[in-house]
């Protein structure tokens, strides 16, 4: 892909910064100050997930605490919260390693996101009462899901939907975003095209400081954690 | 201990009894106080104006003034930091940067000097009525003198301390900001005296002439009756 | 808009702003509001000062190393299928953008908040060639529909502006017919903007952090605008300030962690989004093309001067909501999009004396901005290093002010005309006095004693008191 002006362009900050030529070797990072590691630290993670329920609270985020065996039946209380509808979510295997698969066909107006359907994924997404993902990173201090979004889990699932679910697998909660930082780094090859980080539903407090929950995206949202997943 | 008296400018011209009551107050502590007549301004109303090269001249000067002193004590945070400050300012002067460097090192806004090198909070003051505290911002940001005052102040037999709202705000002084901007600096000192109103006191202390003298001057001529104190005023009463 | 928001003198400017009560009560109780959660959000880290430091430390390490983090950013972007423009000026930046928008024969573009397309003024050439661009930050649009009301503060643009003039807009403008409730205006401008996701050729994004090692910009909001700029149309281009990256993800989390903090006081905002390149073969949503656009525009002059350290900035808005200028004179009288003590620092460097002058005079150097800095800039000490500018370059002070500066060294540099000048002062200003206090003062007092007293000065000054004591005379 084409990159332009490059030259001239860092040929001018090298000058600035006293070279006579743009650095080619990548700098040595040596941190003095490294405090993120201490936050939670040595938290066990029964007291993450008391910290992640607290915190929903602060996020406008409801919250249900199951097992695997009640997960079914946990989501079908909150579709009925929610006034059902029509339902969306991702094509994630992780769905049938949680045994919901089959419920979730079973829903009288469910869809899997297709990617062979091209953009009426979109005009699903954009029709659905609720979204449902699974979070893949969780961030206890912040409660802030993470999703790798790919063609099988498109990015609108969490976005377009007016209420979302996201299930929170037990095994999935780390102290804080730097745990998900390192997991991002540590991934072989390339990362997903785009990461999101999710913490309650969309808000603006932009009209007189006001806050307003449920703007662009999701007017409500729920977290499902899942205690043997 | 023997003492050198930083009076400032504003106080020597302006404020004499903020002078005489430091004289008075660290005598009764057991100082001897000395008053190095060389002294004029600390250089911060041009410094802070931008005029750098103006500014050093008085610099010169109160490093001059002080050299030899022992400890050197300022009844202002905002002219006590300027002090501090010198050596940065006289960076790459091979002259001046040490002869700063040693001055800065010695150098104690008056309510610092006492409860950290004194080593006293009770002062042995008594006054009777309800005072608020003005935390100025040179003092407290740059100087990070914020509890000394309100240490020696609690202890003052008599008085009771109402914490000012947004004490932290900045009264509109500022040195030359205060005519330069003289329309902001309105609006700000109108805001600090209606907060000083709200608590309802005989007294509104604070720790630097300048701030008091614009929030003092405010008060005075909306004929309030709150007096204006000096923090060396209220503990040379006794 | 371009960064310059006025043609109004800033004497002109402060005028109506200290009277527009509105603004300014609105102004101070979002001040105190933010203050308060930021300060909270801080302390609740038990260890904000190393925080700080480290925030500091990334910010430098990356501005001495820009070029080579530039580099890496650049390759990394097109490996993953992107493009990448660099752009010295603000002109080569639209050009290069209007150039694709014709390409891509867009009707309408949607963007997320951006104060670098602000000071490049893209609106205004988009607008030219025939797109429509709609702003979906909810506050940006709210200016937009306002007839380009310009923005207020560099994170809550339309702080200035009450519940009941955006009802009006918005009956004005996008059919709105239920009451000033926030939640009812936001519900509508949700329906309306909603079609303008799903119909939009082009998303246009700024960029809170680029990541270098693996060439992927990230996006902070609340609102989840910025994510349906970028998930729907086929095009995406992102617009960041060259200055704004990070080595890896570890820094760039470090650096999102302290802006939410400081800037809202969340621990996250709603939505972080971390994008990398263009969607890959399969994938539904996201851009089909993605072009990066890196501007300087002015920003390699600061570069390796003594204003270096305001290029750490990460626009959190931290020192405008602790600024107590600002909360008197609002966002308008900066004159700029960047307002507060960043806007007063910033401004100067990117546009010019000419217009900014004024703006490092607005402070009274409280160092509330320093103190309240993620990145630890010393803006009160830049505010004060424009003063030296200004009077000791550029030359730019009055006359009358130098004089009196003048006179102010020759007082006080030498102990001997100070004296003497102290000594007559209180006959000088005897006309002037009354009852103790000057109530009308001359030359520089004058705007003074216009709202207060001043002191008189003291018949015995301080000093023939001290020397008189220790004669032996009596003390008084």
């Amino acid at each position: 892909m084409t990159i332009q002006n490059r030259d001239s362009f860092l040929q001018t900050i090298s000058e600035k910064l006293g070279r006579t030529a743009p650095l080619t070797k990548k700098p040595e990072i040596r941190w003095n100050h490294l405090p993120q590691h201490e936050v939670l630290k040595n938290t066990s993670k029964d007291e993450l997930v008391q910290i992640l329920i607290e915190q929903c609270q602060n996020i406008h985020t409801s919250v249900h605490l199951c097992d695997s065996a009640s997960l079914a039946e946990t989501l079908k209380i909150i579709f009925d919260q929610y006034g059902n509808g029509s339902i969306i979510y991702t094509d994630d295997n992780r769905f049938s390693e949680l045994r919901i698969d089959s419920f979730l066909q079973s829903q009288p107006e469910s869809f899997k996101w297709q990617p062979e359907l091209l953009e009426q994924n979109i005009t699903i997404a954009d029709q659905a009462n609720i979204g449902i993902v699974i979070s893949d990173v969780t961030l206890a201090e912040s409660g802030t899901i993470m999703l790798q979004t790919n063609e099988k889990k498109g990015r609108v699932i969490s976005f377009l939907p007016t209420n979302s679910i996201a299930i929170v697998p037990k095994s999935s909660i780390v102290p804080r975003f730097t745990q998900a930082a390192q997991f991002l780094r540590s991934i072989d090859g390339p990362v997903s095209s785009c990461i999101n980080f999710i913490t309650g539903p969309s808000n603006s407090a932009d009209i007189e400081m006001n806050l307003v929950v449920g703007v662009h995206g999701p007017v409500q949202m729920t977290y499902v954690i899942v205690e043997d997943y | 201990m023997k003492v050198s008296l930083f009076a400032t400018c504003l106080v020597d011209m302006f404020q004499s009894n903020i002078g005489k009551s430091t004289v008075e107050l660290l005598e009764r502590l057991n100082c001897e106080v000395e008053f190095p007549k060389e002294q004029t301004c600390c250089g911060q109303p041009a410094y802070n104006s931008g005029y750098v090269k103006v500014s050093k001249e008085a610099m010169k000067n109160t490093i001059r003034a002080f050299e030899k002193s022992e400890y050197i004590v300022c009844p202002s945070g905002s002219c006590a930091n300027m002090i501090k400050d010198y050596e940065h300012i006289f960076q790459g002067d091979s002259e001046w940067q040490g002869r700063a460097k040693e001055i800065a090192s010695k150098t104690f806004e008056l309510t610092q000097f006492i409860v950290d090198v004194l080593k006293v909070e009770d002062v042995g003051a008594k006054l009777n009525g309800r005072a608020t505290y003005h935390p100025s911002c040179h003092m407290t940001r740059l100087l990070q003198v914020k509890n000394a005052p309100l240490t020696l102040l609690k202890h003052v037999k008599g008085l009771e301390l109402i914490e000012l709202p947004l004490k932290e705000n900045c009264c509109g002084f500022g040195g030359t900001f205060s005519v330069k901007m003289g329309k902001i600096s309105e609006k700000m000192v109108d805001e600090k005296v209606s907060s000083v109103q709200e608590t309802d006191v005989h007294y509104l202390i604070g720790s630097d002439a300048g701030c008091l003298m614009n929030i003092g001057g405010r008060i005075d001529r909306k004929d309030l009756n709150i007096q204006t104190l000096h923090i060396a005023e209220v503990l040379n009463c006794h | 808009m371009a960064m310059k928001i006025s043609n109004d003198k800033f004497t002109d400017r402060l005028e109506t702003n200290l009277k527009n009560d509105f603004m300014r009560n609105a102004v101070a109780s979002a001040q105190e509001r933010l203050q308060s959660r930021r300060s909270l959000a801080a302390e609740s880290l038990g260890n904000w000062e190393e925080w700080r430091n480290h925030g500091e430390e990334i910010r430098q390490h990356v501005l001495q190393n820009l070029d080579y983090y530039l580099y890496e950013l650049s390759e990394n972007v097109s490996k993953r299928g992107g493009h990448v423009f660099f752009a010295q000026t603000a002109e080569e930046a639209s050009n290069y953008i209007v150039s694709i928008a014709k390409q891509k024969e867009a009707k309408k573009i949607v963007k997320s908040k951006s104060m670098v397309t602000e000071e490049i003024n893209l609106n205004q050439h988009l607008d030219e060639i025939g797109c429509s661009v709609v702003e979906t930050d909810l506050g940006e649009y709210i200016l937009q529909l306002d007839d380009h009301d310009p923005p207020s503060h560099i994170v809550a643009p339309a702080l200035h502006k009450n519940k009941d003039q955006i009802r009006e807009v918005f009956a004005d403008k996008i059919e709105y017919t239920n009451t000033s409730k926030p939640e009812e205006l936001a519900l509508h401008a949700r329906k309306v903007l909603r079609e303008e996701f799903l119909s939009a050729d082009i998303g246009i994004t700024g960029c809170n952090f680029a990541v270098a090692e693996t060439g992927s910009i990230c996006l902070v909001t609340n609102e989840g605008n910025a994510d349906l700029v970028s998930a729907l149309p086929k095009t995406q281009i992102t617009v960041m300030g060259m200055e704004r990256l990070v080595p890896t993800f570890e820094e760039m989390e470090v650096l999102v962690s302290m802006l939410t903090r400081s800037a809202v006081g969340q621990k996250l905002t709603s939505y972080i989004t971390v994008l990398t390149g263009a969607k890959q073969p399969f994938e539904v949503d996201g851009p089909e093309e993605f072009h990066l656009v890196i501007v300087d525009n002015g920003r390699s002059s600061i570069l390796g001067g003594e204003f270096q350290s305001i290029l750490q900035c990460i626009r959190c808005a931290a020192c405008v909501n602790a600024c107590p200028v600002y909360r008197h004179i609002g966002g308008h009288a900066y004159g700029s999009i960047y307002s507060g003590p960043i806007g007063a620092v910033l401004s100067p460097l990117l546009g010019g004396y000419d217009d900014y002058k004024e703006l490092p005079y607005a402070s009274t150097l409280c160092g509330a901005c320093t103190e309240v800095c993620p990145v630890k800039i010393p803006l009160h000490q830049l505010l004060h290093k424009h003063r030296e500018v200004i009077v000791e370059k550029e030359g730019r002070a009055p006359l009358s002010e130098t004089a009196l500066m003048q006179a102010f060294g020759f007082g006080t540099g030498s102990s001997t005309v100070y004296k003497l000048g102290s000594k007559v002062a209180s006959t000088v200003m005897k006309p002037f006095v009354n009852e103790e206090k000057i109530k009308k003062g001359p030359g520089p007092l004058k705007n003074w004693t216009e709202i207060r007293d001043f002191p008189s000065p003291e018949k015995e000054r301080f000093r023939d008191w001290f020397e008189k004591r220790n004669k032996g005379g009596n003390p008084s």
